[in-house]
């Protein structure tokens, strides 16, 4: 449980932080929207009987025009449901429900079977659920069919065998074999009591009502509290199985409570500040987003409204936020939890303090004014004590009509935190330079900053910047707003911040450049300047930019602290690359096509030169042998001289070497022995002319 | 028999457990683990909730101090992604902390870390684990005088609105967001050594992070742009991270106000709330912006098949197909900033890819004339999208002996005289043997 609750405690905070403090706001059209919203149809219906009966009673609560019409797909299953026999008195209790809002017919015959089958349940129930489905069963069908009578044959008995299961603290037991208690028993069991007095054919024995009436003081005591005066009940966390969270506890003890109270004649004795507690509580939830939480906040606020021990007032702003200058008036409104109109009554604003500070109260004690209109209790003028700030007012609710002391609850004082806001007057503001020993001005300008400047100035570091200006508020007096920064920034986008004091109504800040160079990390350049003058009550709040200092700093030393990173712009980090293409090396120059030819041309000009040399010389070819055998070896010879010849040609023209070596291998075989032979001839032809 | 049937049943029970595991082929996640301090906050953001279930992902929700919490089981993990809204817990329950959360991170898995100003150090730290600094003064909230959304009830300025968002149609989605969102909550700053941390969200320039309670005597520590709202972290795994400082970002009642930005006459009925949370979220749990490439393929000009090694000046021609995941399905993913390197120790080519539209992305160039062990390297690093990065290995050969040219004009007069000098020897070798 302390689990939940804490957490409970951190939602409620965080909401009562919004809302600001303990103010809370009745049921508005933001309900009706989300209830719309939460509550949809699936396949044209509900899931199930229960779901339609909590969105038909939510719509019907909140009064909701534009509904989704499930009217005759419920009455379909409504009268499948009751006229089934089959149905447990569970199914036939919400089966009654939906049809108390929904209104179909039930078959007479049908209606019948159901009443005895209930009252066989109620006779036969052993557990509070049993007594709590059958009985809450028999109560519809006496409120739907006004001709059915329908009475409990021993509503004594079975009042006491309810009774039976209440426990000394106010809570009850689920049934007589499981010892654990729980406040959400104890509504159920509330509303079954009812509900069996409702049908007792007799009165009943007043000292049973009286009992009971000690229970729920006593249920009362037991009630659990936030700081911030909000009420509720929540049951210890055993197995979690039948846990139900502190808004179903909650809404279900108001639901037994309020129909406890309807059908008893006296008086229940609660002091109304706990209804008030419970109404705040379900007002500060805010709007639940799940559809069951939203029925309980509706449902308990509906049976707030409209309960017989007293139904809660709330006391609204229609704006916390009040703009002296315009001249705003302190509008309130008084209203029911759900939005209606209160009874006559006067709103009287007490007392205002200051928020954080204890002092007495700054206004007198006056009444707004009533408008019938708007039903609105307007303060027309704040009063001149009021400036702008934040303050708490104090308000108290007096009902007009003795008679209605009885039916409502008000609460003795309503705290409200207001913010009262105007236009803040900006004078005298300038900046100048000053030099750092004689205090003397070397530069000064005025400053507009409501408007734009662009000062540019520049100092070094044995120099001093300052930069005043006045504030006061729309009453003349000194106005100290939260945040006044003056922002330098290095082109190098550091910053450094700078909060301006004041003395009464001038704000001043000097900046000793000479104290500040290692803060400035020795960062010499152009720093742009900014001045940012901001409260929740201002209502002109500023971020001007002044311009720029051009500084100049000296060299760093080095161990001085290096700027700190900054970070990088995504856009920058992400984009595309520059392409890179490939360099390739340059072909190596080479001379003009024709230039080689020529030398071509010129490289057999030798050989023709050797030919006509030749000629000249008048060779002959008188020495070739003329006998047929060495004949044939000499032109075999030079066949193959010119063959081999000829295998360069191909070699340099398509074969490798290994090619070449192979055939050349074979024409030397054969250019030896053919040569040797030509060769011999040769020879021994000419041996024979010399002996010749 | 019954043995069996009981195998039967057991195999049918962890059947969609095998189907709903992250696979890299459906990239979004389907089991999402969320830690609240209290269920009441299942009530109080519903309407973020009920769109993540609307769009298929598993919600279990725990409480964070359960004791029986754990990411991992068999050292396998249960939960594809995490959301921690419990941002008062002091200690996580059962075997979750904050190494346990790091790892989860580090193993690809998804996170989203919401924050109030109740934030406990647990929280901060794994914000910072993460690379963002929430503010350290606990009493801080993020306060901003001149971009403060107008309201009947509040006064402190402490509910703000904010419209600088980060340009990236990946994370925020296609649908421009007209109105601002709300945030209420605390201030943190991006780690600027972090490279992989976007600001999603800034404040404006006149935002600053102080207690709006007492006054202010030092400077803040975080002012103006530099305060970050909403950040987001994409890691090199491609886990994804968001980070905020307000937890009621998320809540029904800030999704639900209506908008009105001071100084402005623009009225919205509805905050950006909505379309901001449910757009960011898309991308965090990998519905948008997750990329896979297929089919690197390259060729020499005029071939079909890939060759296994390249000669230096080859024309080539490279493809790779890019598809996005769009939640469902992989659609072509198209862009104009694809890039190919071919790469040996730096990039030697670094080359645009053109594509087609359908998701092919193709180029052609020459391969230089260095040999040696190149790879073609795809690195695609955009903004919100998952990082691609990829490379395949290719040797380049010089040119064979035989490849070179082989008859050079130049040379020719070298030739001419080699062959005539072989004639005069022939006609020579005839005259000198029988010449009498």
């Amino acid at each position: 449980m302390a689990r939940s609750l804490a957490g409970f405690l951190v939602l409620l905070l965080v909401i009562s932080i919004c809302e600001a403090a303990s103010l809370f706001q009745p049921i508005s059209d933001s309900h009706r929207s989300a209830a719309l919203e939460l509550f949809t149809l699936d396949h044209g219906s509900f899931k199930s009987l229960e779901e339609t009966y909590e969105a038909l009673r939510t719509f019907q609560i909140l009064g909701i025009e534009k509904k989704p019409d499930v009217t005759s797909a419920a009455c379909r299953s409504i009268s499948e449901t009751v006229g089934s026999s089959s149905s447990t008195p569970k199914d036939l209790f919400y089966a009654l429900k939906a049809n108390s809002i929904a209104q179909c017919k039930i078959h007479e015959k049908a209606s019948k079977g159901i009443i005895s089958s209930l009252n066989a349940a109620v006779s036969g129930a052993s557990s509070l659920l049993d007594f709590y489905y059958s009985v809450g069963g028999l109560v519809l069908i006496k409120d739907q069919s006004s001709n059915a009578d329908i009475h409990l044959a021993d509503a004594e008995g079975v009042f006491r065998s309810v009774k039976a299961f209440s426990q000394s603290d106010g809570r009850w037991r689920y049934s007589s074999n499981n010892p654990e208690s729980s406040a959400f028993a104890a509504g159920i069991a509330l509303e079954t009591l009812a509900g069996i007095v409702s049908l007792a054919s007799s009165e009943l024995d007043q000292s049973l009502i009286s009992t009971l009436r000690n229970d729920v003081s006593k249920l009362f005591d037991s009630i659990e509290k936030y700081d911030d005066g909000t009420l509720y009940f929540d049951d210890k966390l055993v197995d979690g199985r039948e846990y139900q969270g502190p808004l179903s506890t909650t809404s279900s003890v108001l639901r037994g409570l309020t129909a406890f109270a309807a059908v008893t004649t006296g008086n229940i004795n609660l002091p109304g500040d706990k209804i008030l507690g419970l109404a705040k509580f379900f007002l500060g939830i805010g709007v639940p987003g799940d559809a069951k939480d939203f029925f309980y906040q509706i449902d308990a606020l509906a049976c707030l409204e409209s309960n017989r021990v007293s139904i809660p007032l709330i006391l609204s702003l229609s704006s916390a936020v009040i703009s002296v200058t315009k001249k705003d008036s302190l509008k309130v409104r008084v209203t029911t939890v759900l939005g209606s109109n209160a009874p006559p009554l006067t709103v009287k604003l007490v007392g205002a303090f200051s928020s954080g500070s204890k002092d007495a109260s700054l206004v007198e004690s006056q009444e707004l004014k009533f408008d019938q209109g708007s039903g609105l209790h307007i303060l027309n003028d704040l009063p001149e004590s009021i400036d702008v700030g934040s303050y708490t007012f104090v308000f108290e609710v007096v009902l007009q009509e003795p008679e209605d002391e009885k039916v409502y609850v008000t609460g003795s004082q309503t705290k409200a935190p207001i913010f009262v806001t105007g236009l803040i007057k900006i004078e005298n503001s300038e900046i100048a330079v000053l030099d750092s020993d004689l205090g003397s001005v070397e530069s000064q300008n005025k400053l507009d900053l409501a408007g734009k400047n662009a000062v540019s100035l520049s100092a070094n570091h044995l120099q001093k910047l300052r930069l005043s200006f006045q504030l006061s508020t729309p009453r003349g007096r000194a106005f100290k707003p939260h945040q006044t920064f003056l922002k330098l920034r290095h082109e190098s986008k550091v910053e450094h911040i700078f909060v301006v004091g004041n003395s009464g109504k001038k704000f001043e800040v000097v900046l000793n450049f000479l104290g500040l160079v290692e803060k400035f990390y020795y960062l010499s350049g152009k720093y742009d300047m900014e001045l940012t003058v901001g409260d929740a009550a201002m209502e002109n709040s500023l971020l001007v930019a002044i311009g720029h200092i051009e500084l100049d700093l000296p060299e760093a030393p080095e161990k001085a602290p290096r700027p700190p990173l900054q970070p990088v712009d995504p856009y920058s980090r992400y984009g595309p690359k520059a392409e890179i293409t490939h360099i390739f090396r340059a072909p190596e120059k080479r001379p003009p096509q024709e230039l080689s030819l020529a030398f071509l041309g010129l490289t057999i000009l030798p050989l023709l030169g050797f030919l006509i040399g030749l000629l000249r010389l008048g060779v002959n070819m008188k020495n070739f042998p003329t006998k047929p055998v060495p004949a044939t070896f000499a032109i075999l010879f030079h066949v193959g001289i010119g063959a081999v010849l000829l295998l360069y040609m191909f070699f340099w023209l398509k074969l490798d070497l290994f090619q070449t070596l192979k055939v050349v291998s074979l024409l030397g075989v054969f250019l030896v022995f053919v040569g040797h032979r030509t060769l011999s001839h040769l020879a021994a032809a000419s041996a024979k002319l010399k002996s010749a | 028999m019954r043995s069996l049937s009981f195998f039967f049943v057991f195999l049918l029970s962890l059947f969609p457990i095998l189907c709903f595991s992250f696979n890299p082929e459906s990239p979004t996640d389907r089991r999402v683990l969320v830690l609240l301090d209290d269920f009441s906050l299942k009530s109080s953001h519903s309407i973020f909730f009920n769109s993540l279930k609307s769009r298929g992902l598993n919600l279990d929700f725990k409480l964070s101090d359960d004791p029986s919490l754990s990411l991992q089981r068999y050292g396998q993990y249960l939960y594809d992604a995490l959301i921690i809204f419990s941002p008062s817990t002091e200690k996580f329950g059962g075997s979750l902390d904050l190494a346990a959360v790091i790892d989860f991170v580090d193993s690809g898995h998804d996170l989203i870390l919401a924050a109030d100003s109740t934030a406990s150090d647990l929280i901060k730290n794994i914000a910072t684990e993460c690379g963002v600094d929430f503010d350290e003064d606990s009493s801080a909230m993020v306060i901003d005088h001149k971009s403060y959304a107008i309201s009947g009830t509040e006064g402190e300025h402490t509910l703000i609105v904010s419209d600088d968002f980060i340009q990236s149609d990946a994370i925020l989605g296609e649908t421009k967001i007209e109105a601002p969102v709300l945030f209420k909550g605390i201030a943190h700053s991006v780690n600027a050594a972090n490279s992989l941390v976007l600001k999603v969200l800034s404040a404006s320039p006149s935002a600053y992070s102080a207690n709006p309670e007492s006054k202010l005597l030092s400077p803040p520590l975080l002012t103006g742009s530099a305060i970050s709202l909403v950040s987001v972290v994409q890691a090199r795994n491609n886990a994804r991270i968001m980070i905020t400082g307000s937890l009621d970002l998320f809540s029904n009642r800030l999704l639900r106000t209506a908008v009105q930005k001071s100084g402005s006459q623009d009225k919205y009925d509805k905050s950006g709330n909505e379309l901001f949370v449910t757009e960011i979220s898309k991308w965090v749990f990998h519905e948008r912006g997750h990329l896979k490439a297929v089919n690197l393929r390259h060729l020499r000009v005029g071939e079909t098949d890939e060759p296994a090694m390249y000669r230096i000046k080859d024309d080539l021609k490279f493809s790779v197909e890019i598809y996005e995941w769009s939640g469902k399905s992989w659609e072509p993913y198209v862009a104009d900033d694809v890039q190919v390197q071919f790469y040996m120790m730096s990039p030697y080519v670094l080359k645009t890819l053109s594509t087609n539209g359908k998701g092919l992305y193709h180029a052609s160039f020459k391969v230089p004339d260095v040999y040696g062990v190149f790879q073609f390297k795809v690195d695609y690093h955009r903004l919100g999208y998952a990082s691609l990065s990829l490379s395949k290995q290719i040797p380049v050969r010089p040119f064979r002996h035989n490849e070179y040219e082989r008859f050079i004009t130049t040379a020719f007069p070298y030739y001419g005289a080699s062959f005539t000098m072989m004639a005069g020897f022939f006609i020579f070798s005839i005259l000198f043997l029988y010449n009498k």
